[in-house]
């Protein structure tokens, strides 16, 4: 999920402000996200008022995060796309009422309800971690995962991810600028291959560069694990807000554990 | 202080490929000098650079750094010792801010709190870099002259006793070359510095090395080698431009007159 943030790079630089969600540590910003993606995610399909509440409580979140709808959104759409391609095959489930059919694709109302799930699951996971992205700054994101015992191995994999993949992409317009200047845009056809090519050499120069850069840590003393600084220690505001976010999310639990339709 | 922190035995070295890259390699190099390291591309420069550091042991020949052969047990004590600055900023810089970078060998020689700060403040301010503007900033924002400064305060940090530099002065435009240098001269540690740019060499180092095909083929002042075109033609090297030009130079123009 972060790659795909990583690619607007001038969108990510997250704009520290002084609101209650910045005053929380990264981490306890982290683990309300990623709380609240769990809690979305596992929650059985159909369960509408479940997420109506959990979507309450992440309005609440963006309200008091104060970041621009019009940046949230934007973000938000352009990952929905993919994410929709993924979930469209839901739609044609078997079981239940058929309401459609054609040929042999139907759509059935058990099919229009895990659709229905599915996209409201991504919708509202989407929106708080985006949220969580344009309010935390990466470093600080890696901190905070490393700080939750995430294995520091893969938080370094993450973080020479987002240290290169700007590198990667300079290289790659430092490419496609030396073909525009042989005339490369002469015919369609060819330029797709040329950009194949390119993409194929970028992927020899990454492992080069991989390479180097490994000889570059070993002779700092890098011993196979990433050393870790300190981290800073949380207050009473994080474990208010980790209250609350656990109560809101037995709540919607509770609704219909409780009061089963 | 070693009065020889750096010993080197009758070293060769052959990549897998068969491409033989150092072929009885005999250096000792001396506390608290500069040494320049020329040579054409492809003469051995970089090999002989990363047998310093052991991330390349010997496979013929002894390499010997302060007390220690270069040997897989003592690469930590090796590496502490000494101090490799690469060629390419971006490939040294892979933490996501400057001073995450910049204590990324401390942390791992397992410096921390107050003496890390101290560590990391020390080694931003000794190559002109202030801690409070530029610890927090992305490497990615930072020109190729700031990026070389991160990249020598990273090995600074660790506090080592010789510094080995890859090219040093590629890629810089004049002013940034020019800063480099007097950081450079100014640093009172043992360094080593490989690099095409012998007006540089005869900047900084009184001593300087020539590498061709592997082999050492000359060793001693820098000026007698600058002053010696046909050898350093024949190894496809160029004398620098203040030697090149007898022509530009006062005394001779006084003899024409």
């Amino acid at each position: 999920m972060i790659l795909l943030h990583i690619g607007a790079l001038h969108l990510a630089d997250a704009e520290e402000q002084k609101t209650p969600w910045h005053r929380l540590t990264p981490r306890s910003r982290v683990l309300c996200a990623l709380l609240l993606v769990f809690a979305i995610a596992l929650t059985p399909n159909g369960r509408w008022w479940t997420w109506a509440i959990y979507g309450s409580a992440i309005a609440f979140i963006i309200l008091a995060s104060r970041v621009r709808l019009s940046v949230l959104l934007k973000r938000v759409a352009v990952e929905f796309v993919f994410i929709g391609v993924v979930i469209l095959g839901t739609l044609f489930r078997g079981g239940g009422q058929v309401l459609f059919q054609w040929g042999w694709i139907q759509i059935t109302t058990e099919g229009l309800t895990i659709l229905g799930s599915v996209a409201l699951k991504a919708f509202l996971s989407l929106l708080i971690l985006n949220t969580l992205v344009l309010t935390t700054s990466i470093p600080a994101l890696l901190h905070a995962l490393a700080a939750l015992r995430m294995p520091p191995l893969l938080v370094a994999i993450l973080s020479s991810m987002y240290r290169y993949i700007s590198v990667l992409e300079d290289e790659f317009h430092s490419m496609q600028k030396a073909a525009r200047s042989r005339n490369l845009l002469r015919n369609p056809k060819r330029q797709r291959i040329i950009i194949g090519n390119m993409f194929g050499s970028l992927f020899i120069r990454t492992y080069e560069r991989g390479e180097r850069v490994h000889q570059a840590m070993l002779a700092r003393g890098y011993q196979g694990l990433p050393p870790l600084a300190e981290v800073p220690k949380g207050g009473r505001r994080d474990i208010l807000a980790l209250t609350f976010t656990v109560a809101v999310l037995l709540f919607g639990q509770a609704l219909y554990l409780f009061h089963a339709p | 202080m070693h009065h020889n922190p750096i010993e080197i035995y009758n070293l060769s070295y052959a990549y897998p490929d068969g491409t033989q890259a150092l072929n009885g390699v005999t250096v000792s190099i001396r506390a608290a000098e500069r040494v320049a390291l020329v040579g054409a591309n492809g003469s051995g420069k970089s090999t002989l650079l990363m047998h310093f550091n052991g991330l390349i042991t010997p496979q013929v020949g002894q390499v010997i750094a302060g007390e220690l052969p270069v040997e897989t047990k003592y690469l930590k004590q090796i590496r502490d010792f000494v101090g490799l600055v690469f060629q390419n900023p971006d490939d040294q810089l892979f933490m996501p801010t400057v001073w995450e970078d910049v204590t990324f060998g401390p942390l791992n020689q397992g410096v921390t709190g107050q003496a890390l700060t101290h560590r990391a403040i020390h080694a931003m301010r000794s190559v002109g870099l202030d801690p409070d503007a530029y610890g927090s900033r992305s490497a990615n924002g930072l020109s190729g002259g700031e990026k070389k400064r991160v990249a020598i305060a990273g090995v600074l940090a660790m506090q080592p006793q010789v510094l080995v530099l890859d090219e040093p002065s590629a890629q810089l435009d004049p002013r940034s070359r020019r800063q480099l240098i007097e950081l450079l001269d100014t640093l009172p540690l043992t360094q080593l510095i490989a690099t095409h740019d012998l007006d540089l060499a005869l900047e900084l180092c009184d001593r300087t090395i020539v590498l061709s095909k592997g082999r050492i083929v000359f060793d001693g002042a820098t000026e007698r080698v600058m002053s010696d075109p046909e050898l350093l033609d024949q190894h496809a090297l160029e004398p620098p431009l203040s030697y090149s030009r007898p022509y530009c130079q006062v005394e001779d123009a006084q003899k024409q007159v």
